[in-house]
């Protein structure tokens, strides 16, 4: 039996007569990098905001650790404290420097320990000490992802979320970020859900990749397989081509 | 022309669902600012920060607002208290316009346009930025975390404001009377206290108290409902400062006139 660390099951959101995620399933096996890839628009970041119960879904069942989520279990289970995210434009807040940005969520602990605490985490992710004391808006792009990656690695979260990891970044320093996100989930021993358009990301991260198309799941395979996938609508999406069956509606 | 008649009824109940939507939303925000207030954790750090911000900073604002108030006041008072040959009750009247209305509302409405401003376009920005999400992500209640400190620091520091205004104001008053209107020093200090009771400063720092909830609540709320990036966070602030000072002015009315009325 494998074991399932999340399952999503019959997931439906609309927004109004949009419909987002149309019976959407989904098993995530522990231990494993999930990358879910798709076109702007296909419900990755709304499936994502569900699982985090930013947004409440109309219909389904997300359950995490065979418990199902919902604003109260998600309490009573310390949800929060054994997840850790990371947000496509990084999320750092604006007020606070990094090392406070990094222990944000470390409650009950003195001020020195919670500098030591950021100051492992911000070498596991290529930093030194000397951006402890910065605040984000003296960081470049690429170290803002980084710091955001050693805030969600902060708590050693059991359930790793990347949103867009690398979006707006340049190809050596996404490649950079692509690296940390493996060493992290090794270190760790995190499971890792990833959402992303960038194919080189994806299979570069990716134990087992699946293709989100108007809402639903069209394709399941491991990265390897995805060249050779036989379906018209990820081999139009892996080589980017205007012509295929995925129609991009312009006046959206 | 058909369309059109279609179209009135359409737009009555669509305003009308908006407006209760809109009545919900505010309750539902309000009882989880009430919830959290009573209810631990509350943030000391950041809400010793923000009455820094609230109060300390928006003391030049105020101050200047509140001389210029009195001193116009006495002015105009005394032009019409002439008229009947009356420029005496300059002092009197200048200590309890002060006390009593100019003083809270001034430093409301210029709260309203500094802090329920700023504070909508923060956590608006931040909500554009998914900084909101995070805190929910951080296990952290944004509410408790953004919202209870700043509602709290405003209603504290407003009153506070209020009495340094009503000083300011009554010595703007008492600076342009004696300097340019020919008044007695003396007599002057001598009217303003005989006219002021206990009961018109405490019942103008109970409406401050009043604004500055109005005001945090106000550029709380726009900011944690802004939709639309970067144009939602300029809409939010304006909706903020709008409200904010509607609200004041209304709910200034509807105190004076049920409970400081006698």
């Amino acid at each position: 039996m494998t074991d399932l660390i999340l399952k999503i099951e019959k997931l439906h959101k609309s927004f109004g007569e949009k419909v987002i995620l149309n019976d959407f399933n989904i098993n995530i096996t522990r231990n494993t990098s999930q990358v879910i890839i798709g076109g702007s628009g296909t419900g990755k970041s709304v499936l994502l905001k569900c699982i985090l119960g930013l947004i409440e879904p109309d219909q389904g069942i997300i359950s995490y650790n065979n418990t199902p989520l919902n604003r109260d279990t998600r309490k009573e289970i310390n949800f929060y404290d054994e997840i850790g995210m990371l947000f496509q434009g990084a999320a750092l807040f604006d007020s606070l420097t990094v090392w406070e940005n990094i222990t944000f969520a470390i409650k009950s602990k003195r001020k020195n320990d919670l500098r030591e605490i950021a100051l492992d985490k911000i070498h596991k992710v290529g930093l030194d000490s000397t951006v402890l004391d910065l605040y984000p808006s003296e960081l470049s792009g690429g170290m803002q992802k980084r710091v955001a990656l050693a805030r969600a690695i902060a708590k050693d979260p059991q359930l790793l979320f990347f949103d867009e990891p690398t979006t707006g970044l340049d190809p050596i320093m996404a490649d950079v970020i692509n690296n940390l996100i493996n060493e992290i989930i090794d270190q760790v021993g995190a499971t890792a859900i990833t959402i992303t358009h960038d194919m080189e990301s994806a299979k570069k991260i990716a134990d087992k990749i699946s293709m989100l198309y108007k809402g639903n799941i069209i394709w399941s395979g491991d990265p390897g397989e995805i060249e050779c996938s036989n379906n018209p609508y990820v081999d139009q999406f892996i080589n980017g081509r205007s012509e295929g069956p995925i129609k991009i509606n312009i006046k959206d | 022309m058909i369309n059109y008649i279609y179209n009135i009824p359409h737009a009555i109940g669509s305003n009308v669902l908006n407006l209760f939507a809109h009545i919900g939303k505010i309750s539902i925000f309000f009882y989880e600012i009430i919830f959290c207030t009573f209810t631990l954790p509350l943030y000391f750090k950041t809400f010793f920060n923000q009455i820094i911000k609230i109060g300390y900073n928006s003391l030049p604002v105020i101050g200047l607002t509140a001389f210029f108030t009195g001193s116009v006041l006495a002015l105009q008072i005394y032009v019409g208290g002439s008229r009947f040959n009356a420029e005496s009750i300059v002092a009197s009247i200048v200590a309890l316009g002060i006390t009593r209305e100019l003083g809270p509302v001034i430093a409301g409405l210029m709260l309203a346009g500094r802090v329920s401003a700023s504070i909508s376009a923060e956590i608006a920005t931040m909500k554009v930025t998914e900084q909101l999400d995070a805190l929910t992500t951080l296990s952290t209640n944004p509410i408790r975390y953004l919202v209870v400190p700043r509602v709290l620091a405003a209603m504290l520091t407003l009153p506070i404001l209020v009495l340094i205004a009503d000083i300011i104001g009554i010595m703007g008053g008492f600076v342009v009377a004696t300097q340019s209107l020919g008044f007695i020093e003396q007599s002057y200090i001598k009217n303003t206290f005989d006219i002021i009771q206990l009961n018109d400063v405490i019942s103008g720092l109970i409406k401050a108290a009043v604004f500055g909830f109005i005001v945090a609540f106000m550029g709380c709320y726009h900011g944690y409902n802004s939709t639309g990036g970067a144009q939602g966070v300029g809409r939010s602030t304006t909706k903020a400062v709008v409200s904010a000072s509607i609200l004041i002015l209304a709910s200034n009315y509807i105190l004076t006139s049920l409970v400081f009325n006698s």
